[in-house]
């Protein structure tokens, strides 16, 4: 049996990993952060929550049907709000502040979907729910530990062959460094991004699903989620679609064994600041970090530090043996 | 003794309606006010404006309850939170014959508010004149949901979920009959948010409101020409801060008890952007008209969901959820400007100009430049 925190972990860096990437998606491409990505996810947890209530079928078999559902409300978002407003010229605030539109509206969606529920199949706890239970175990462990980050690798594996592999991968690299120039080349931009964002709701929703065989989900769960998951993008420098996976995965990682150790050290009142982590490490990076972590050059900055290190410790040798020679 | 008259229309208590609308009017037209200074005359996009309006209301809630316990030496039995329900019915016995308290009390609880504002709003101000706009509202938007999770975790502050009350400071006047209090409040509520409204005006009308107005549009040009941008950006949040403090402190001491949950992110930060949007940015006046629009739509929203509740199988407000954002995306795709646009800052006349350089060579006239460009300044 591994230890409670160790699976935490992994399930939590690997679904947040998962969730940012489908959001570094969705800012690549329209430039947007976009407040109503939280509502993709909680499209996968009511999908699986009801699914699994009224028709028994375990949320790994209802992950495809989540995905579908969530890439078609993102597209549609993108559709519907965002590129209507864009082409009207609006400002950066303004589209800002219509995906929360956009997030509150969903909201105000899920809300009802639990009341028809709660009517149609007596579901009471229908607005906030506990866990779903695993489907299957795996030498003592619950099945979600092994197919979080199974599914992370595969989708980075499939998006990276896409990106590189693929014409039309390339198509959307061009179109996300140069729209005009990808244009000129007879790329198609518009449907670029739609299959972006597609993907994005898609991820979004998969890993909604499979956050509900882990924690609770309700009717705000993924909104709740939203400082994990910009941290984690902004962590990765919004620019780079694996710089967001690894943003994943170190907040993820880091709120979880943060808060346990704190929790051993310091006692249960620490629990509540646990999404402290996420917004500190957010503010750190933005502060200190703006581009992410992919922005670093780690073997110019290894090989620069290098000799001044070794310089500085050469400095602090001497001035100790001076230290030494006027003591004696 | 004072009775607040029932006048009946269509079923509807009119004055009832009315109190209703006009309390929640000016305390949505107080803090759409600080949000229009921020995002529209400054152009600083808050999304986290619920975390500064809750953070005054829970420092007045729980500080002027503790104060007066102090104050009137009520046993708290070292846990205030845990008595607060055999504390509150003391101090309010003690402070409905005592009106001086009362309002220091109120007065107290205000100041704390405003002061708790505009200390949050000095440390988000730190990375907020660093960061560009999407980054600042992903950080504001964080920072604010982070600050729900501490109000709602951590006990000690306003008793988390649970949520505490307040002493009622509006006790003494007419024995606390019922209405009476709402029209006392309103009255006090009302005073206040027209300050704020001078206030707004004052500021955006005065040079100082022209250089918000430079800084939003370039921010290069107006340093090239000496404005300190990062510490007038640095102030006006704070400012802006303090006073939603205080609009959250007032509502507290009104409700009668303040918890996590009275403060969400669709009320104090979404409707407000809805109202800012509604009225028109970079325009007091639209976003004082923005806010009456908004604030009947919802109150009449209200009384339909009361009249046919039991009608309807789902919660209706989920309904107005979708509602207002359909409204806030249809009014940014048809209006983006809002109901009264921005009035444009004009050059002055050449005339104008010239008899401004002529007095100000010659000292007996400056009485007359003053004139001129106070009239200027209140037509642009």
């Amino acid at each position: 049996m591994v230890e409670a925190f160790v699976t935490d972990t992994i399930v939590y860096a690997s679904l947040f990993g998962l969730m940012a990437l489908g959001l570094t998606l969705t800012y690549l491409t329209t430039k947007v952060p976009n407040f109503a990505y939280g509502s993709f996810v909680t499209i996968g947890m009511y999908t699986a929550f009801a699914l699994y209530r009224t028709q028994k079928i375990n949320p790994y078999a209802s992950a495809p049907i989540a995905f579908l559902l969530g890439a078609v409300a993102s597209v549609a978002m993108y559709l519907g709000v965002l590129r209507i407003l864009s082409k009207r010229g609006s400002s950066l605030v303004a589209l800002m502040i219509a995906t929360l539109a956009v997030d509150i509206a969903f909201v105000g969606i899920f809300g009802i979907y639990s009341d028809y529920l709660t009517l149609r199949y007596a579901l009471i706890n229908s607005k906030y729910f506990y866990p779903i239970p695993d489907s299957f175990t795996l030498f003592g462990t619950a099945g979600i530990v092994y197919v979080a980050p199974i599914s992370l690798c595969i989708v980075t594996l499939a998006v990276f062959l896409l990106l590189t592999r693929s014409k039309f991968g390339v198509a959307m690299r061009a179109s996300v460094e140069n729209p005009s120039l990808a244009r000129v080349l007879g790329i198609n931009v518009e449907n670029v991004y739609v299959f972006a964002w597609f993907l994005a709701g898609g991820f979004a929703a998969m890993s909604g699903s499979y956050y509900v065989l882990w924690l609770p989900g309700g009717i705000t769960g993924g909104s709740n989620l939203i400082v994990e998951i910009f941290a984690a993008s902004v962590l990765g420098g919004l620019a780079s679609i694996y710089g967001a996976v690894l943003g994943g995965l170190v907040i993820g990682a880091s709120e979880v064994l943060v808060t346990k150790v704190a929790l051993d050290r310091l006692g249960s009142w620490v629990g509540i600041y646990q999404k402290g982590i996420p917004l500190i490490i957010m503010v750190v990076t933005l502060l200190v970090l703006p581009k992410g972590l992919t922005s670093i050059n780690w073997r110019r900055t290894l090989v620069s530090t290098y000799p001044s290190v070794r310089s500085e410790l050469r400095r602090l040798y001497h001035s100790i043996l001076k230290l030494a020679r006027i003591g004696s | 003794m004072a009775v607040v008259p029932i006048v009946q229309l269509f079923g509807i208590d009119i004055v009832r309606f009315s109190i209703d609308l006009l309390t929640l009017y000016s305390l949505f037209l107080v803090v759409s006010l600080t949000l229009n200074l921020e995002a529209g005359y400054t152009g600083v996009p808050n999304f986290g404006k619920v975390m500064f309006v809750a953070a005054g209301a829970a420092a007045a809630g729980s500080a002027s309850g503790q104060f007066a316990a102090l104050v009137l030496g009520v046993n708290t039995h070292g846990n205030y939170n845990g008595f607060i329900y055999q504390i509150i019915p003391q101090i309010d016995a003690a402070l409905s014959n005592n009106p001086w308290l009362s309002i220091s009390l109120l007065l107290f609880g205000v100041l704390l508010a405003a002061a708790v504002g505009a200390v949050l709003g000095f440390a988000v101000s730190y990375p907020a004149i660093r960061l560009r706009e999407d980054y600042l509202g992903m950080l504001l938007l964080a920072a604010a949901q982070f600050f729900q999770i501490i109000l709602s975790g951590y006990e000690p502050i306003i008793g988390g979920t649970q949520g505490i009350e307040v002493p009622n400071v509006f006790g003494w006047f007419f024995g606390d009959v019922i209405g009476v209090r709402d029209v006392v409040f309103l009255l006090v509520l009302g005073v206040f948010a027209l300050l704020v409204f001078l206030y707004c005006e004052k500021v955006v009308r005065s040079p100082l409101g022209r250089t918000l107005r430079a800084i939003r549009d370039n921010e290069l040009a107006s340093r090239s020409v000496g404005k300190n941008d990062v510490a007038i950006r640095r102030k006006v949040i704070i400012v802006a801060s303090a006073i939603s403090g205080m609009a959250g402190a007032l509502l507290t001491f009104y409700l009668g008890s303040v918890g996590s949950e009275t403060w969400t992110r669709v009320t104090w930060t979404f409707w407000i952007w809805v109202i800012v949007i509604l009225g028109g940015a970079a325009n007091n006046a639209g976003v004082a008209l923005g806010a009456f629009s908004f604030t009947f739509l919802l109150k009449a929203v209200d009384q339909v969901k009361f009249n046919f509740q039991p009608f309807i199988p789902i919660d209706v407000n989920w309904l107005e959820y979708i509602m207002f954002a359909a409204l806030l995306i249809a009014i940014l795709a048809i209006r983006p400007e809002g109901m009264l646009r921005e009035k444009p800052t004009l050059t002055m006349p050449r005339s104008v100009l010239e008899r401004i350089m002529e007095s100000s060579v010659d000292p007996v006239e400056n009485n007359q430049q003053g004139n001129h460009s106070a009239r200027v300044d209140s037509a642009g």
